[in-house]
């Protein structure tokens, strides 16, 4: 069976953390998001893939290659600019040539369910139920069929929802190109199955697991889930007088200096170099060539490539980009002290515990405090003794 | 400048073309063609823009095509002259950017041996060369690359033939990129058509063939394979466009060079009638920049000639028509401006012969004049004339040259080296001192006169600033009761007859307080000491010198507006082309 994974989009819910890569490529337990997609994909016994790539495609090319890696082939198609689903789906005509399962590349699913969706009949629609249907496309379910799919709906008819996962033969293409642009100028790949809802001929299959990430506080609960299954591994150097408990898996060429204190599960990637003196506490995943020194403590988040948190540093339940650097004594904090949900830029996360979102190459000054629900553009910077809440811009200079 | 687009892959190549032509307007507009090869070869070519016409074109069937939108240099835009050209037999066709130059000798040896030709153009020789070799051959890159050889002048092209899997293309001092897509290979003028589909691009250098095939690019050069550099383009649409500059006119301003010498290159008296060879007087109709240039070659010619020479503004001429005889010259870069056809028409009913200095080849005022002389600007999109004033400049100081008796071949041809160097300059103190003006005076004599016009011209269209433009001698003569410290003065003093004159006048300026921003020779040792700021700009002849002080002011305009936060492509309450009176 080939395999189509529609990755094209930016995912401009996740900025700031698309400033350098799209969505499917943000780390979850130190795997890009797709890339644990693909594996499952792989698992159910699916070889032949195509990428549609478009926002940020050289990070997707050069981390996937040909799919030799994997085991599997990949090969790619340009939708440069997103003109919406259904126009994604027709820059991989051709490149598929018989019946082929569809994928979001943005979500997390088992490799049983792809392996029972693919000996479906097609069509069929891959469905989930969630607890906020609002924000996906509802679905009704007769009879083993789709009866109605409604986007976005502000009054949801049931909490069953399109998975954005699945089986088309090639007919699909032609109902494509009998698709109008939509009010929003866009060809939507649900406007393309209208006919065969209303002709229930589009079956629905139950997906067991699903999960979807939305916005960035999204990922604290994705890459726990994701390291939930983690095997402890040391393919680094770890010195003496270091505690490690639970499972933690430790990259090629990374040293735990002595006095560290890690709490899994807790991924650190290649090169790093953590403590001495750190205390790391799960679930956390630490990109390469990162450093987390001296009496630095970070507590449940990810923190990407090539970030220092070098000296008295706090960081909890916060997701930060790659390249950034924590003046010494910089801390966030991660809980409202009237115990509320905390929110971010008016957004709520639905969390009592979050930090923040810190985008790319942002540069703290000594001693900045950054209050719970900031988010924080890329290549920001800010002067020592910031106290930082809100939403900062994107290279935004704050003295 | 043409645009040109090429296709091989996985999908229908006509609406793609088709795309990618729209997004190469801006290098020309007044015909375009696609071919594709299908079950045969098939093709569509016509006159007018690809944006109001493509609906034929995008029917064509067949994953391999080329494209082709045009700016008119050989044959005036018509169906026939459109690109592609096909060869006798109808299964090879060539898109081409550039000029090849000895054509006519070759088109003249292809006849001889039973060729037909269909259009007026240069391109049509390369795709007959091509049938000749690839007839031999059998083989479509053997045929390209014997006939790469016999080619001189300036060509980017792509080829393809029936039953052909790929595409051959080629370049010599023409942009050429080749986008890398997926299953898919473009080749295009520039980044503009590629960009929708891959990042991926190499740029061709001068002498390279290719031969591309949907998954496979092979490049040689003098005979070897060679490897060009895969590069991953960041720019947007708008960006390839202005080729990587802020503004059309910062880019315009830099393609004069180039704009310069191509029309010097293409102009040829001989061709033109014999009233033009040798005129008793000359009558030259023009608005705005035009009419600057008209000025200045008014005071070429009548020194270098002893014609005399009377420039009329258009739209005075049609209503306080003078009594006139001799050769009626109108300048108009579009062709189309109202007044200056209205000018000529009139010409002609006092029976004139009357010359059309135009940028666009088949516009309406090349068919009403009786002689055309076609600059080389390519296309202009910046509202304020940059390039296309320099053109007119070479075509003018073109025709001084053959009725002085081509004196100043080796002068002209190499003006643009002196160009080259002037756009390097630094204006940095003289944009600070013009950005706070509320009035600024523009003064110089002589050809400079005119010079001093367009420069205060400029200003005025870009950047919003009172600006004026004035013979030295006669600021005394009334303005001079404006002139205090908030009125800086730009004067233009080279060596000649009357820098002693300039000199004099600078120093009564200065002594009214005005700041004095000089333009002057390097190496004068007089000027830097009583003005402000001193402009130095290569010493060499009065002609050469016209045309870098143009462009320094040209530049100062540009960085003023830009200092000040205008919108320099597209002024306020300004249009291209003035069709109406």
């Amino acid at each position: 069976m080939e395999c189509v994974v529609l990755a094209a989009g930016e995912g401009k819910r996740m900025r700031p953390l698309t400033a350098k890569r799209p969505k499917v490529m943000l780390p979850l337990a130190n795997r890009p998001m797709m890339e644990h997609l693909v594996l499952a994909a792989r698992d159910a016994g699916i070889t032949d893939f195509v990428f549609v790539v478009g926002y940020g495609e050289r990070e997707i090319r050069k981390y996937f290659g040909n799919g030799s890696e994997w085991g599997i082939h990949i090969s790619y198609a340009a939708q440069r600019n997103q003109h919406g689903t259904a126009d994604a789906v027709r820059s991989a005509r051709d490149l598929v040539t018989g019946p082929f399962l569809l994928m979001n590349g943005d979500m997390i699913l088992k490799a049983g369910d792809i392996a029972n969706l693919c000996s479906q009949p097609a069509p069929c629609m891959g469905i989930s139920t969630t607890d906020h249907p609002g924000d996906y496309g509802v679905i009704l379910e007769d009879g083993g069929f789709v009866t109605s799919l409604e986007e976005k709906s502000k009054k949801p008819k049931s909490n069953l929802i399109n998975a954005g996962a699945y089986l088309f033969t090639q007919e699909i293409f032609d109902l494509i190109d009998q698709v109008h642009p939509s009010p929003r100028g866009e060809l939507e790949l649900t406007d393309a199955l209208a006919g065969l809802i209303a002709e229930k001929k589009l079956k629905a299959y139950h997906m067991s697991y699903w999960m979807d990430v939305g916005h960035p506080w999204d990922m604290l609960d994705a890459n726990t889930t994701l390291m939930g299954s983690l095997d402890a591994k040391n393919a680094g150097t770890v010195e003496e007088g270091v505690f490690l408990q639970g499972s933690v898996d430790i990259g090629k060429g990374s040293v735990i200096k002595s006095g560290t204190y890690i709490e899994g599960p807790c991924v650190i990637g290649k090169n790093c170099r953590i403590g001495p003196h750190a205390y790391i506490r799960g679930a956390t995943s630490i990109g390469d060539d990162c450093h987390i020194g001296h009496c630095s403590e970070i507590k449940n988040s990810i923190i990407m490539n090539g970030t220092k948190i070098p000296h008295f540093n706090y960081i909890g339940d916060s997701v930060i980009g790659s390249g950034c650097n924590f003046g010494a004594g910089t801390k966030l904090a991660n809980l409202r002290h009237d115990h509320q949900n905390v929110k971010v830029c008016g957004k709520d996360t639905r969390r009592k515990k979050f930090g923040a979102v810190i985008g790319d190459d942002v540069s703290f000054g000594i001693n900045c405090s950054i209050n719970v629900g900031s988010m924080i553009g890329s290549g920001a910077q800010f002067a020592p003794n910031s106290s930082i809440e809100g939403c900062t811009g994107d290279k935004a200079t704050i003295r | 400048m043409c645009g040109i687009v090429g296709y091989v892959g996985r999908r229908d190549a006509a609406p793609l073309i088709v795309e990618g032509l729209k997004k190469l307007e801006y290098r020309g507009y007044d015909s375009f063609g696609v071919a594709t090869i299908g079950k045969s070869l098939e093709f569509d070519k016509h006159k007018g823009r690809i944006s109001e016409n493509a609906r034929s074109a995008i029917q064509l069937k067949g994953k391999i095509g080329i494209g082709h939108t045009r700016w008119a240099t050989h044959g005036i835009p018509n169906d026939a002259n459109a690109h592609p050209h096909m060869d006798c037999s109808g299964t090879i066709a060539i898109v081409h950017n550039g000029i090849i130059e000895n054509y006519a000798e070759l088109k003249r040896q292809l006849k001889a041996r039973g060729h037909t030709f269909r259009s007026d153009t240069d391109t049509e020789v390369v795709v007959h060369l091509i049938e000749e070799e690839y007839g031999k051959r059998k083989d479509l890159l053997d045929a390209v690359r014997t006939v790469i050889p016999k080619l001189e002048g300036s060509y980017a092209l792509i080829v393809i033939a029936d039953k052909e899997e790929r595409m051959i293309v080629a370049r010599n001092a023409s942009p050429l990129v080749i986008g890398i897509g997926d299953g898919e290979i473009f080749a295009a003028s520039d980044m503009t058509p590629i960009l929708e589909h891959t990042e991926r691009a190499m740029f061709l250098e001068d002498g390279d063939i290719a031969t591309i095939s949907r998954e496979e690019v092979t490049i040689f050069n003098k005979g070897k394979v060679v490897k060009r550099q895969l590069e991953l383009i960041d720019w947007s649409l708008e960006d390839v466009k202005k080729g990587g500059f802020a503004h059309y006119m910062l880019k315009e301003i830099y393609e004069q060079p180039q704009a310069f010498y191509n029309t010097i290159r293409a102009v040829n008296l001989e061709t033109v009638s014999e009233f033009v060879r040798h005129p008793l007087s000359v009558t030259v109709v023009a608005c705005g920049s035009s009419y600057h240039a008209g000025l200045i070659f008014k005071y070429l010619l009548e020194e270098s000639c002893r014609v005399p020479v009377r420039i009329e503004f258009a739209s005075e001429f049609k209503y306080y028509p003078p009594p006139i005889e001799g050769l009626v010259v109108g300048i108009t870069q579009s062709g189309e401006t109202a007044d200056t056809i209205t000018a000529l028409k009139q010409a002609k009913t006092h029976n004139c012969r009357t010359l059309a200095i135009t940028n666009i080849l088949g516009s309406s005022v090349s068919r009403l004049a009786d002689a055309t002389i076609f600059m080389r600007a390519g296309p202009e999109i910046s509202v304020a004339a940059t390039k296309s004033f320099i053109a007119q400049l070479a075509v003018l100081m073109q025709i001084v040259n053959n009725i002085s008796g081509t004196k100043c071949n080796d002068m002209l041809l190499h003006a643009h080296q002196s160009i080259e160097e002037i756009l390097l300059i630094n204006l940095t103190d003289a944009v600070s001192v013009c950005a706070g003006a509320k009035d600024l005076f523009y003064v110089g004599r002589g050809p400079f006169y005119a010079v001093a016009l367009e420069g205060a011209l400029k200003m005025k269209e870009i950047s919003y600033i009172h600006a004026e433009g004035y013979a030295a001698g006669e600021l005394k003569h009334g303005p001079f009761a404006l002139l205090s410290s908030e009125t800086p003065v730009i004067a233009l003093c080279t060596p000649g007859d009357t820098y002693g004159v300039m000199i004099s006048n600078i120093k009564e300026m200065k002594a009214r307080g005005a700041p004095v921003i000089a333009i002057g020779s390097e190496g004068d040792s007089e000027l830097p000491d009583i003005v402000d700021i001193f402009i130095p700009i290569p010493r060499t002849t009065p002609f050469v010198q016209v045309l870098t002080s143009l462009v320094t002011l040209q530049l100062l305009a540009y960085y003023t507006a830009v200092a000040l936060g205008r919108d320099v492509d597209k002024p306020r309450n300004l249009a291209k082309s003035v069709t109406v009176e």
